[in-house]
């Protein structure tokens, strides 16, 4: 594997995989076929490239809030003065557009989407493949088919001095345990780290599923939740004692610990391929990705997942599970890395497509992000 | 592989024969045979093929012709000709 030195430890040990020879050789070339040469690894990618035609964009459904997080990258920048449509019959036709010019898969977002819960029964009629995002303090009809990301950033002591909510686990419990939709996003800050543990029991314990965000700086934030190289390091050794302590419901991966930990950003590790950073509209999320806000309209040169986030600290779910899948060339160059990218994928997926099925993790060992391409000169994808 | 053309015409149109061959199977496309593959067709545009299935098709490529094709490249590979062209370039390079 790279020697880069800004990367933190993981996993000492290195596995069976590993030690077989399953790192990165920088002097070897690998054809493709030959990293599918594993039957394991083929039936893994057979089964990730199936979801090769989603093609997402994520909407903006509300403006209000039931809470008022710090740190909260909606309340900062244009987009949270816009006003908010809430007529169902505009946003099917709004998804109807979508839908025509090739989008099939829509994240709900806002503020908090469940404030409008039509508006979100009209986008799943029209799009039928999607995830919303929501602090979980409001049900959301069993009608609609998407996946519930529930937003969850520490313990209750947390939970009620950053986001002024008491005893909110419990009340996202009651409303979301149980429910195949739920996936419960536990959010690392720089002072919840030592949270973790204890909070991703009590819902594995539930019954419910997890997987992980990273704080992730909106432009201009001067609190004190940012990442620092300690907490990185930190939090990648919980996310992986999580990963072995509970590893059926758990979404993430060693791989996934890796990337989201980095000292360095995503952006920096793999180029963020969305509109914001990414000049090209030939293919790709620079061609089709939109981020449309609560008053329908977008901006091309503020279009992320999460718009307002400082692109130097973004460690985002969201942004990693496109950036990091769209570099598919990147890891296909020997079998570890290209085993951490379907892990990576297999993950992604069982995050956000309702009923898809996460694999077990392909053994992989110690592998870090692929360096930037040499003749890399434009984000092209 | 490429195999011996009269010209540079031939070549051309023997690369995008393969190239239509291996898009085919790559992205499954039942309904279509390299001989009836319009070797014009914006693959992007008309097709509504992805990043990521072209990269899919872009790493057999790789293999097939042992060159290399670069992220920022992407973009030529609209039509099968184009990608045929972009892979001898690629060949002579
Ligand atoms: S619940 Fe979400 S949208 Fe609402 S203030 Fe908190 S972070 Fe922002
Ligand atoms: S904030 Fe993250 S997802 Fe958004 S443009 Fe920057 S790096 Fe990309």
């Amino acid at each position: 594997m790279s020697s880069d030195p800004s990367a933190n430890p993981i996993d000492p040990e290195p596995t069976p995989a590993a030690r077989d020879g399953g790192t990165s050789d920088g002097d070897r070339h690998w054809r493709f076929s030959d990293l599918l040469a594993d039957p394991t690894v083929r039936e893994r990618w057979e089964k990730v490239r199936r979801y090769f035609f989603l093609r997402e964009s994520t909407y903006d459904v509300a403006t209000r809030c039931n809470l008022r997080c710090d740190g909260c990258y909606y309340y900062e920048g244009e987009k949270q003065f816009v006003s908010e449509c809430r007529d169902p019959a505009a946003w099917t036709e709004l998804m109807t557009a979508e839908k025509a010019r090739g989008i099939t898969y829509v994240v709900l977002a806002g503020a908090e989407p469940a404030l409008n819960p039509e508006v979100i029964k009209a986008c799943h009629g029209v799009i039928p493949l999607g995830a919303i995002a929501t602090n979980g303090t409001m049900p959301i009809s069993k009608s609609v088919g998407y996946r519930i990301h529930i937003s969850v950033w520490g313990d209750d002591a947390t939970s009620e001095r950053v986001r002024g909510a008491a005893n909110l686990l419990d009340k996202q419990m009651d409303i979301w345990a149980g429910d195949r939709r739920a996936v419960f996003v536990y959010t690392f800050t720089r002072h919840n780290v030592d949270q973790a543990e204890a909070t991703v029991r009590r819902l594995v314990d539930n019954g419910c599923e997890v997987t992980f965000n990273m704080f992730s700086a909106p432009v201009g934030y001067t609190g004190d939740l940012r990442h620092t190289p300690a907490s990185l390091n930190e939090t990648r050794q919980a996310m992986c004692d999580l990963i072995r302590a509970h590893p059926q419901k758990v979404l993430f991966t060693p791989y996934n610990a890796v990337a989201h930990t980095h000292t360095r950003g995503l952006h920096d590790l793999f180029g963020c391929t969305y509109p914001r950073r990414n000049p090209s509209q030939l293919i790709g999320l620079g061609r089709t990705f939109r981020q449309v806000r609560a008053n329908m309209e977008w901006d091309r040169d503020a279009a992320c997942c999460v718009p307002d986030t400082d692109c130097d600290d973004c460690r985002h779910y969201a942004a990693g599970s496109a950036v990091i899948t769209a570099r598919l060339q990147r890891h296909a160059t020997d079998p570890a890395r290209f085993r951490a990218w379907l892990d990576y994928v297999d993950t992604y997926l069982a995050v956000w497509v309702m009923d898809y099925p996460k694999g077990s993790t392909l053994e992989v060992g110690q592998v870090d992000p692929p360096p930037a391409p040499r003749h890399h000169r434009l984000e092209a994808q | 592989m490429i195999a011996e053309s009269t010209t540079p015409e031939a070549l051309l149109d023997e690369t995008a024969q393969r190239v239509s061959e291996i898009i085919i199977d790559e992205l499954k496309l039942d309904d279509v045979t390299p001989s009836t593959f319009d070797a014009d067709l914006d693959l992007i545009d008309e097709l509504g093929i992805d990043s990521m299935d072209l990269t899919a098709v872009v790493l057999v490529l790789q293999d097939e012709y042992e060159i290399t094709i670069y992220e920022e490249d992407y973009p030529e590979l609209k039509t099968v000709r184009s990608i045929a062209s972009y892979v001898l370039k690629r060949r002579t390079a």
